[in-house]
């Protein structure tokens, strides 16, 4: 359960009537002080191993276009889609495709040679740049306008409990890959850990005054006024725990269900966890921009909710004349989708707080994969579906492009927050710049 | 030994009264009680003798005419002054001090913390040992029937080059190791830990599920990793290392099986940076090969303890002390609940999980608050477990009320005296920390009432990491060097003077400490007499040692045997210098201060020193004895000077000099000690002999060593109680670890009760 409240209860809350309305637009202190520009936001949500291309994409082009079975959960929101088709991981080098696929997704630029062997080709190590939605976070982090308490989150649904390139999505520079954070309670304490501890001292605080009073009994005078001086601290803190919880209530807490165990089964539960817990913590405005990373690559979920009982990974191993295979990977994919509906539903049920419309209005999807497809590893025609409203992108297309490199595609999520950068990952992909997409 | 004294003979001549010539010259600035003035604020009190006191009013009093009142009139008002208010047993006639109510301090409330969460994960262990037990391994996996060696490491700095570690047996190009063991911190606060490797490394400390440092993935040009952790002084924490020659992911080597494989450098070393001090290879004498439980480590920081008295005392709070205890307890709380099935000893579907929280809950009130609990506390528990039907959220709402309770925060409340409070008190003053589950045995069995067993409880304990962490720290002190000294130095008057020396010469120094103190006679004697200095390599070529030392550490004589313990040693010369010349003031107070307990007061004003290029022609000693003329000077420099001349022999960086500012040394110096007899000393030797047999010099280490262990005022436990100390001190030879077990028996058993006269 989630409480929201709007700008207009916080005001009256606040007790200030409608006339001082109009001016309370920039007053800082409120909360809601960074709210002239329109805040906008990205979500970059990866799942692995390919996918089944006549299942996911288009066959038309432009606005007039069908979901096929695999984008199917999208259709509430298809005017609010756009498939990008063409797109292409031009990065080689030291690695398999695998490695390269999740390593140079947000990157764009090669992996540093190492000693991590994979099924094929040499040995590498981490990505040698910053992936972009860190390159993002950290342009918004350096404006008082645009900076929040986090900057960007990093969700995880049973990403393996190793680092090695192919658990690790988002990088925060050159060898810095960062660990997304699996377990939703991790996620709700780093959050919220500071609202749940006061509520937690409020509950000892009369405790702990009968033994300062026993204890004050039991010394003589001098030493009664240092516990005297003690007492007052404690009621200051009993003040001040007061004041917070009345702020809190003005917060949005959500509720998570009791002691999910982190693992395969639970993927469904864990996945609807983590895409609340990020929806609540833009509400608060805790951060702009956010990875969700299902699995790894190579991931080898058995998605037996599904009644399927095989591993992702070998599943998409699969030659394309395994129908049943190929069937049970458009479900699987299929699922992923609902996911991403999930979210974008969430988005679309829940109002810009401080601003118009929903967060789905101001917020950008975008859905990826390290690989085009499963058992033949290609890197060409990642899946790039991107949904929502946040970039300013023409949205209720599906395109067709020329096989260019993803890294235009990376430069244009930079500049759809006005990072205007020439370059960004391997320069030589870089060419023609950004992919027009208004 | 040249020892000449001065005699001085001194009439009493009734008919000079010391009272009235205090009033008529010396109240304006001094005030009625000593007290002081606005335009003279110190107060006037010390532990100088009549005659000392005598001297200096002769010499510098009164201000606006010194040298105007005779030797009689002087005197006359130096018995006045000690016996009114100067003395400390006038002082202490006027005000009486008591054992205060005090919090626990910093250092204690994490060491608690420590062995609170750790009493119910079993004692770590203890071995003279060192290093770190390796083992090799002849490919990439850890299985017992892959390993080819199994040895002890004595540091982790190895270097195979491109060979195999066991030609023969392991192949050059893959292999892997692992090692395993314990470090011992020495300081509390942030350890940088690195390590060096051109290949997959992982390290883990003290968790043993999550990796500090996980270089597991070998990538691009790095071949250094670092990780920060907070750790707490005098404990063991576990530690793994793997490191590994080999490809990692896809096992790929029957592919390249029979291939020529490339001659490819190995390497891996294991440094840290412990706070204040420089980066170096851990030492051996940090690596235990003994495998020890996890440590609790509170890392929440609190502001600093008072320290006004020279030892650090709970005696103030304040609001960010209260703040930093609540954030310590919520993180406390945390782990407690993370780990809250292996503690409570328990398993998650458990039925009796409610009930062992509730035994855990009981016993860990218990053991925080130093003894058992009544009824009403037990009820209180039970209410507060059962508040939230998730029995962890109990828990935490137990721990914290425990941690924020005065119960807990404080230490001698009131004046009970029961053997709890005996044990509480023995395991403050000898580990910082709480009693332990021996220690609470005895007290329950009624077993701490006499002198005799608490001394042998504190034999005990002395001897755990804890009580040698706390003895070491209190010499280090003692010797004002608990904190890193500055030992920059100029580095185009001292080339080859570096951070690395100046690591080697700290362990050097405590090292040297250790050695004294547990070894059989513990003679504090030996801390000024010893002519040896332990070395390294690096010591023995800069301070000119003809013998090679290779690795690690070996003894060795300084200058032909011109040293004398610490009063030489190189660190603390260099530590009380200037950084390019040897400071004799500096020198002066710590000996004066530390070595024979007088107190000095701070300098009315700052003073640069003389810059000596302006006075080339002076030594240091000329320049100083020219800059502190003048009187207000005198009254303390005529003690700190002749004090520091004697070190003159040492340079800045604690080399041995026969030549300064191309003058001869002078080395003499003297001091007047409190029976008013002048002693001349000449050079550090002579001083060294004197400091060694000097009864002020016995009682100023029994004082501080029993201010650094109880952190109470030794007057509160009786007006002969230092007196008492200093001669069993004298009767057992000096014996430094007895005079620490004295001293803790003698606060166990807390202050004599108050008797009516």
């Amino acid at each position: 359960m989630v409480r929201t409240t709007d700008r207009r209860d916080f005001i009256r809350e606040l007790g200030l009537g409608a006339a001082s309305l109009p001016f309370l637009g920039n007053l800082p202190g409120l909360g809601f002080a960074n709210q002239a520009r329109r805040k906008q936001r990205l979500v970059v949500i990866f799942s692995p191993n390919g996918v089944v291309p006549n299942a996911f994409w288009p066959t038309e082009q432009g606005s007039d276009f069908k979901l096929p079975k695999s984008l199917e959960p999208l259709e509430p929101f298809r005017k609010q889609t756009l498939v990008l088709n063409g797109v292409c991981d031009r990065v080689r080098g030291d690695g398999d495709a695998h490695m390269r696929g999740i390593g140079c997704l947000l990157t764009g630029v090669e992996l540093y040679p190492g000693n991590i062997q994979g099924g094929s080709h040499t040995p590498a190590g981490w990505a040698s740049g910053v992936s972009i939605d860190q390159e993002i976070k950290s342009f918004l982090q350096k404006e008082t306008a645009t900076r929040t308490r986090f900057g960007s989150l990093e969700f995880g649904v049973q990403v393996p409990d190793r680092a090695d390139t192919w658990t690790r999505l988002s990088y925060a520079g050159p060898n810095k890959p960062i660990t997304p954070i699996n377990d939703p309670y991790q996620m709700f304490a780093k959050l919220y850990g500071k609202a749940k501890d006061r509520e937690l001292l409020a509950s000892v605080l009369d405790d702990v005054k009968d033994d300062l009073k026993k204890v004050s009994g039991a010394v003589g005078v001098e030493d009664r006024r240092l516990l005297d001086e003690h007492a007052t601290f404690v009621r200051e803190m009993e003040k001040e725990l007061r004041a917070a919880a009345g702020d809190t209530v003005k917060r949005v807490i959500p509720e998570l269900p009791a002691s999910v165990k982190n693992e395969n089964d639970n993927i469904p539960k864990l996945s609807k966890m983590q895409i609340d817990l990020m929806v609540n913590s833009f509400v608060n405005d805790f951060g702009r921009v956010a990875t969700l990373q299902y699995t790894n690559s190579v991931g080898m979920a058995r998605m037996r909710w599904l009644g399927v009982t095989e591993g992702h990974h070998e599943l998409s191993h699969e030659p394309d004349s395994n129908e049943k295979a190929q069937d049970k990977l458009t479900r699987i994919n299929h699922w992923f989708c609902e996911q991403i509906a999930y979210l974008a539903k969430k988005l679309a049920d829940t109002p810009e707080p401080g601003g118009s419309g929903s967060l789905l209005d101001n917020t950008t999807i975008v859905w990826t994969n390290e690989l085009g497809k499963g058992n033949s590893h290609t890197l060409d025609n990642i899946p790039f579906v991107l949904v929502g409203g946040g970039l300013n992108f023409k949205m209720g297309r599906s395109l067709k492009l020329p096989r260019v490199p993803h890294n235009r595609l990376l430069l244009s999520l930079a500049h759809g927050f006005g990072h205007s950068i020439k370059q960004f990952g391997n320069r030589d992909f870089c060419g023609a710049g950004p992919l027009v997409l208004s | 030994m040249a020892f000449f004294t001065i005699s001085c003979f001194i009439f009493f001549v009734p008919s000079v009264d010391g009272a009235a010539i205090y009033k008529a010259q010396c109240v304006r600035c001094h005030g009625p009680s000593g007290e002081g003035t606005k335009q003279y604020k110190p107060r006037l009190e010390g532990d100088r003798s009549i005659a000392q006191l005598a001297d200096v009013i002769h010499k510098t009093m009164p201000e606006n005419a010194p040298g105007s009142l005779s030797a009689e009139q002087s005197q006359a008002v130096a018995s006045y002054v000690h016996d009114a208010f100067y003395s400390r047993i006038a002082r202490e006639r006027n005000r009486p001090v008591r054992v205060e109510l005090a919090r626990l301090t910093t250092r204690q409330y994490r060491n608690v913390l420590a062995d609170l969460v750790g009493s119910f994960r079993g004692t770590p262990g203890w071995t003279d040992q060192r290093g770190l037990k390796a083992e090799y391994f002849k490919n990439r996996r850890y299985r017992p029937m892959d390993r080819v060696i199994q040895r002890t490491d004595s540091q982790i700095l190895l270097d195979f080059g491109v060979e195999s570690p066991a030609p023969g047996k392991i192949e050059a190009h893959e292999f892997s190791a692992r090692w395993n063991g314990s470090i011992l911190a020495d300081q509390t606060g942030e350890y940088e830990i690195v390590i060096r490797t051109e290949h997959a490394a992982r390290l883990w400390l003290n968790d043993l599920k999550r990796p500090l440092i996980d270089a597991w993935v070998k990538s691009g040009n790095d071949t250094e990793y670092r990780a920060t952790i907070f750790l707490v002084a005098g404990r063991l924490y576990s530690v793994r290392l793997e490191y590994s020659k080999a490809k990692q992911g896809v096992d790929d080597s029957a592919k390249t099986k029979g291939k020529e494989q490339p001659k490819v450098k190995s390497s891996i070393a294991l440094l840290w940076k412990p706070p204040g001090r420089s980066q170096e290879a851990i030492p051996s004498a940090n690596l235990l090969p003994i495998n020890v439980p996890e440590s609790y480590i509170c890392s929440t920081s609190f502001p600093p303890d008072d320290r006004s008295y020279g030892w650090e005392r709970g005696t103030t709070v304040s609001k960010e002390w209260d703040q930093a205890a609540t954030d310590a307890a919520l993180e406390a709380a945390a782990a407690i609940a993370e780990r809250a099935d292996e503690l409570a000893g328990v398993k998650e579907n458990d039925q009796e999980r409610p009930r062992k929280y509730q035994l855990f809950s009981q016993a860990f009130a218990e053991r925080a608050f130093r003894r058992p609990l009544n009824a009403e506390e037990k009820k209180r528990i039970e209410r507060q477990l059962a508040v939230d039907a998730d029995p962890v959220i109990g828990l935490k709402r137990v721990v914290l009320l425990v941690l924020k309770s005065p119960q807990f925060l404080y230490r001698e409340v009131g004046n009970s005296r029961n053997d709890y409070d005996v044990a509480a008190r023995l395991s403050f003053a000898l580990w910082d920390s709480l009693p332990d589950a021996a220690l609470l045995a005895a007290a329950s069995a009624g077993k701490l009432s006499t002198r005799e067993s608490i001394a042998l409880q504190a034999e005990r304990m002395l001897g755990d990491p804890r009580g040698r962490t706390k003895l070491r720290t209190f010499l280090l002190t003692w010797l004002k060097a608990d904190q890193p000294l500055d030992l920059s130095r100029d580095a185009k008057k001292f080339p080859g003077f570096d951070s690395a020396l100046v690591a080697d010469m700290r362990s050097s120094l405590e090292y040297f400490l250790d050695d004294v103190v547990w070894s059989d006679t513990s003679d504090y004697r030996q801390l000024l007499l010893s002519d040896q200095v332990y070395v390294t390599g690096r010591m023995a070529k800069y301070f000119g040692v003809g013998s090679r030392v290779e690795n690690g550490w070996a003894k060795a004589k300084l200058d032909d045997g011109k040293r004398s313990g610490v009063l030489t040693h190189p660190y603390l010369l260099a530590g009380f210098s200037h950084s390019t010349e040897s400071s004799p003031i500096h020198r002066g107070v710590f000996l004066a201060r530390s070595l024979l307990g007088v107190s000095l007061k701070a300098p009315p004003e700052a003073v640069a020193p003389l810059a000596p290029d302006l006075h080339p022609s002076l030594t240091t000693r000329e320049r100083v004895t020219m800059q502190t003329r003048p009187a207000n000077c005198m009254t303390c420099h005529e003690i700190i000077n002749p004090l520091g001349f004697t070190l003159e022999h040492f340079d800045a960086v604690g080399r041995y000099r026969s030549e300064d500012h191309a003058k001869p040394v002078n080395a003499a110096g003297w001091y007047q000690a409190r029976d008013g007899k002048t002693v001349k000393v000449n050079g550090s030797q002579e001083l060294a002999a004197f400091v060694a047999d000097s009864p002020e010099a016995h009682a100023a280490f029994a004082e501080q060593m029993f201010h650094h262990l109880v952190q109470q005022s030794i007057r509160a436990y009786g007006p002969d109680t230092l007196e008492r100390l200093r001669k069993s001190f004298t009767a057992n030879r000096y014996h430094i670890r007895r005079l620490a077990i004295e001293a803790a028996t003698v606060a166990a058993l807390g202050p004599p009760t108050k008797t009516t006269p």
